[in-house]
């Protein structure tokens, strides 16, 4: 019985398959018996013709014979599938325009829909590039490497765990110094991760001690640029930052630090003990791997203890302390969340209007088709068969939309990539993978069948004889249809409506970012980080005698100005310290304020343009040997000093050893947004480098003010620092309008983005009611004639026509109203200074929907009216 | 002569063609002949009908199609039993026989 059924499928597959050979045979077959029956007739003494006329009378037709031994293989259901595909490509091909229309709308959406979901595949969905990276755990706040050891050896809940602060280092092993990222770590940050280096070793825990061993573990980018990719590298030893260190592993390619970047690591403890043994100062990320079978409330619940014991212990600098610990996934993938979800609601919503036109051009093409399919039904077609060649058309017509899709994707992708939102870099590995190939597979097949089904149906229920007889405009099934058709122009304005006030809003609050004044004029200004090695300038005044001469050869190239400054507007994070006012009750240690702390040297306000409020600017005069000076900005004079007394005020470092050195307030200047524009300022103070007690801010950002080209600035201010001393680095050169459009990347790339789904949501939506209108003023063209010659005038008929589509806008746009009002507020993180439901937002959206509806209508209207009656009473 | 043949009852014709082929591997033509010589004229077989059933049979896997040269010296489909299809003749071949002989039964009883 297998057996049998097993031959039987076997038949029919081959059958199938080769069709062609199998004709010809069936042919060849019927052909000799023919000829064998008409040798019969000529042997009995017919004529040639005679036989052959009779034997091709008995014989019958030989077509429905080769039809029924077809049949009798057992092909027809596999074969009439075939047979659809066929039949569907083929009409299709043979109206380009229409499949073209549907093929490219679809394909929009389905692109948009792909790159989105790849990078939200990529970022929210996909595990981190860390072995079992969910016990991977990371503190909200960040912490001192005494308080991790502390943890580490307290703790019940975690396996291992380690802290890294990326600080700049010099690399002098090239032709020319660089700046590199370097990694202070402590052993088991790299532990904790889990990755194994591609060659040598980890920096063991034994070695991770004050005095330990110069060792340092590379980056596979390092090794390959900057080491020439030496496979004999292990053992030797690297110039970083003025000390040797023997290289002892090379990490590999895709391995990457979260949240920052790194081109080597080194011990902390050996590359900087001072920071090593600070308690207080907490600067270093911290990573947690829990042990097996924890889980997070476990160890947060492990964590709060151990920060009880170690505020009671230290309670100088660690009161109040609380750890938050979060997944790694969390804190990397929660930037970025709020602003993905948007983005991939916002492509589901131009999915789905393309979806609604696609179903809008299969109706329009059914109804002009009508005729053909009726008849095709009264010669005996099923239902079930039409449906499913309408079906088999559409899914046909969705698959070749998802492939050009994929196309639009792949770009698309490419391209979202390469506005680099830093929120992403985190995720370096943003690709396409299976799991997006059977998304894109799966929502075509979906719209195929989904949106076929919907006009297939309402076609097949609507009656032969109706639509056969001329009069099909008024019949039940058009009614029906129309409705159907309104109520998806309706959705599609809703929808458009939707996307266009998500990005108004987004444009909106872009755009009052954008004018928020940063407190300094950016244009032609250029920035230059430099750091002074620490072997060379250890002292305060080295580093005076250096800042100086290099700002007096600036400042004497004509058309340029010159200043330094510690922590540059826009250039990264900055240094805050205790603040202690002269004539004041000390809070509470632990309590204090804490404040901006900025060094600076040269005309530093001028240059930047930030005006003065009261006072005096730093001169030449504030120098080493003067007495002690600084100045503030008004957030400062504001907190501290509201009854406006600030002027001659002494302030100092809180908890200074030994008696305070009090600085005398001799101006304030005006705010200066620091990080980014959307944040409050925070007080700061301004005070000479030459003045300093720190002799480990040996760093300083040159900004300089020129009209002259970028490029040959640049080329300038590198001589000039390496004519004093060529060991030193000249990085992160950037003009200040750069820095700033860096702080606004996240904005602009969420704004462009969704600027870009809105558009193409008013392109689709505009399309649709467009299409709509003409087809139903084609449809009226008749009624159009008979109002005409019965002496209605233009506008009457226009007025008509209009009120038609005005409904329907009206309609869309009102539920799209409705709809925004409850989608918008889960924007309202990416919002700045803008309500979810601006009023202005949304009159501009409505307007702008209003007019393109009324152009929609108002084009086909007049083209009907442009036709003499004459021809439009012929018309059917 | 048209008015001589009768009309296969259904499902007969496919044990016509069985108990034809079971002499001797035939094509399609000489099944036909086969069946009308034998039948004495009485029995003919539609063109629209045979091939069909060659072809239904042949999917069944009763019968087996080769290509082969004919008395004529041309290239003819060549049919032939297979051993389910012997198998199956004598089924059919019982069935009917015990069909006839009923049917034989109630129309001698009057």
């Amino acid at each position: 019985m297998f057996r049998d059924a097993l031959h039987d499928a076997w038949f029919r597959l081959r059958s199938l398959f080769s069709p062609r050979l199998q004709k010809a045979r069936h042919e060849e077959e019927l052909r000799f018996h023919l000829e064998q029956q008409v040798a019969k007739y000529i042997n009995s003494g017919m004529s040639r013709e005679e036989a052959t006329r009779r034997a091709r009378v008995q014989f019958g037709s030989l077509d429905a014979i080769e039809e029924e031994c077809w049949n009798a293989r057992g092909v027809s259901l596999l074969e009439s599938f075939l047979q659809d595909v066929h039949y569907a490509v083929r009409t299709l091909l043979k109206t380009p325009g229409f499949t073209a229309c549907a093929v490219l709308t679809l394909a929009l959406g389905i692109g948009a829909n792909t790159a989105i979901f790849t990078v939200v595949n990529s970022v929210l969905l996909n595990p981190l590039p860390y072995p079992n990276p969910q016990e991977l755990l990371t503190a909200r706040q960040n912490d001192s490497l005494l308080n991790i050891q502390d943890t580490l050896n307290q703790n019940r809940t975690f396996a291992s765990g380690g802290g890294i602060n990326v600080l700049t280092m010099d690399f002098t092993g090239g032709p020319e110094p660089v700046q590199i990222h370097g990694g202070y770590v402590n052993a088991g940050f790299l532990q904790t991760l889990g990755v194994a280096p591609m060659m040598g070793r980890l920096i063991a825990a034994a070695e991770d001690v004050k005095g330990g061993p110069r060792n340092v573990v590379v980056s596979y980018g390092f090794w390959k640029n900057f080491l020439h990719g030496d496979p004999q590298v292990l053992g030797k030893s690297i110039p970083l930052s003025g000390n040797s260190y023997t290289v002892i592993g090379v990490m590999p390619r895709d391995f990457t630090v979260p949240r920052e970047r790194a081109d080597v690591f080194v011990s902390l403890w050996v590359a900087y003990p001072e920071g090593a043994a600070y308690r207080g100062v907490h600067f270093m990320d911290v990573y947690w791997r829990l042990r097996p079978e924890v889980t997070l409330s476990q160890a947060q619940a492990d964590m709060g203890e151990i920060d009880q014991r170690l505020a009671e212990r230290y309670p100088d600098n660690e009161r109040g302390r609380h750890t938050t610990l979060l997944p790694l996934h969390e804190a990397l993938a929660g930037k970025v969340r709020t602003a993905l979800w948007v983005l991939f609601g916002a492509v589901a919503l131009v999915l789905l209007i393309a979806c609604v036109n696609f179903a809008m051009l299969l109706i329009a093409r059914a109804a002009s088709r009508q005729r053909e399919i009726m008849t095709r039904a009264a010669l005996g077609a099923g239902v079930g068969r039409l449906v499913r060649q309408r079906l088999t058309e559409s899914t046909v017509l969705a698959l070749a939309g998802g492939g050009v899709g994929l196309l639009f994707a792949w770009t698309g992708t490419k391209v979202l990539l390469a506005l680099k939102p830093v929120a992403l870099q985190d995720f370096s590995a943003i690709h396409m993978d299976s799991a997006v190939f059977l998304f894109v597979f799966g929502i075509s097949l979906l719209t195929g069948i989904a949106f076929g089904l919907l006009p297939a149906w309402s076609a097949a229920r609507a009656n032969v004889a109706d639509a056969l007889r001329e009069g099909t405009k008024m019949s039940g099934a058009g009614v029906r249809r129309s409705r159907l058709r309104n109520a998806l122009v309706a959705s599609e304005f809703a929808l458009a409506l939707v996307l266009l006030v998500g990005a108004g809003l987004l444009i909106k609050g872009f755009w009052r970012l954008r004018s928020v004044d940063p407190g300094f004029a950016p244009a032609n200004l250029m920035t230059f980080y430099i750091a002074l090695s620490a072997t060379n300038y250890e002292d305060t005044p080295k580093q005076t005698a250096f800042r100086r001469e290099l700002l007096a050869r600036l400042n004497a190239v004509s058309g340029m100005r010159a200043a330094m400054i510690s922590d540059v507007p826009f250039g990264g994070g900055y240094l805050t310290h205790n603040l202690a006012i002269d004539g004041r009750l000390s809070p509470a240690i632990g309590a204090e304020p804490e404040v901006q702390s900025l060094s600076v040297m040269g005309d530093y306000f001028r240059t930047m343009q930030i005006p003065l409020r009261a006072g005096r600017e730093l001169t030449e005069m504030d120098r080493e040997g003067q007495p002690l000076v600084a100045v503030v900005n008004q957030q400062f004079a504001r907190q501290f000093f509201p009854d406006g007394d600030v002027l001659g005020a002494r302030i100092d470092w809180a908890r200074r050893q030994g008696p305070h050195k009090w600085m005398t307030i001799v101006g304030v200047v005006a705010d200066v947004k620091h990080s980014r524009l959307n944040l409050p300022v925070d007080p700061a103070i301004y005070a000479p480098y030459a003045q300093s007690d720190e002799a480990w801010r040996r760093w300083m950002t040159l900004v300089v003010r020129t009209e002259q080209p970028s490029s040959q600035t640049v080329e300038l201010v590198k001589k000039l620092v390496w004519s004093l001393d060529s060991q030193i680095p000249v990085s992160d050169v950037q003009s200040m309008d750069d820095l700033m459009a860096l702080s606004l990347a996240q904005e602009r790339f969420n704004l462009i983005l969704l600027a870009t789904f809105a558009g193409l949501a008013l392109l689709l939506a505009a399309v649709g009611i467009y299409g709509m209108m003409t087809y139903r003023v084609s449809q009226r063209t008749h009624e159009i004639g008979v109002y005409v010659a019965l002496g209605a005038q233009p506008a009457d008929v226009l007025r008509m026509i209009m009120r038609d589509g005005a409904v329907l806008a009206a309609t869309g746009i009102g539920a799209g109203i409705a709809g925004s009002v409850l989608v918008t507020r889960l924007m309202t993180s990416l919002l700045f200074e803008v309500t979810p439901t601006d009023p202005a937002v949304f009159s501009a959206v409505v307007v702008v929907l209003s007019f393109v509806a009324l152009v929609a209508c108002y084009i086909p209207a007049r083209r009907a009216l442009s036709l003499p009656p004459t021809v439009a009473l012929r018309c059917e | 002569m048209g008015e001589q043949s009768i009309e296969l009852p259904q499902g007969t014709l496919d044990l016509l063609i069985l108990r034809t082929l079971a002499l001797e591997p035939l094509h399609g033509w000489a099944v036909s002949e086969r069946i009308q010589q034998i039948s004495s004229d009485v029995l003919r077989v539609q063109q629209g009908s045979l091939y069909p059933a060659l072809h239904r049979l042949e999917r069944r896997g009763w019968i087996k199609a080769r290509w082969g040269t004919s008395e004529n010296n041309r290239q003819a489909k060549f049919y032939e039993l297979t051993r389910s299809g012997r198998q199956q003749l004598e089924i059919q071949r019982t069935a009917w026989e015990k069909l006839t002989a009923a049917v034989g039964r109630v129309l001698e009883t009057t």
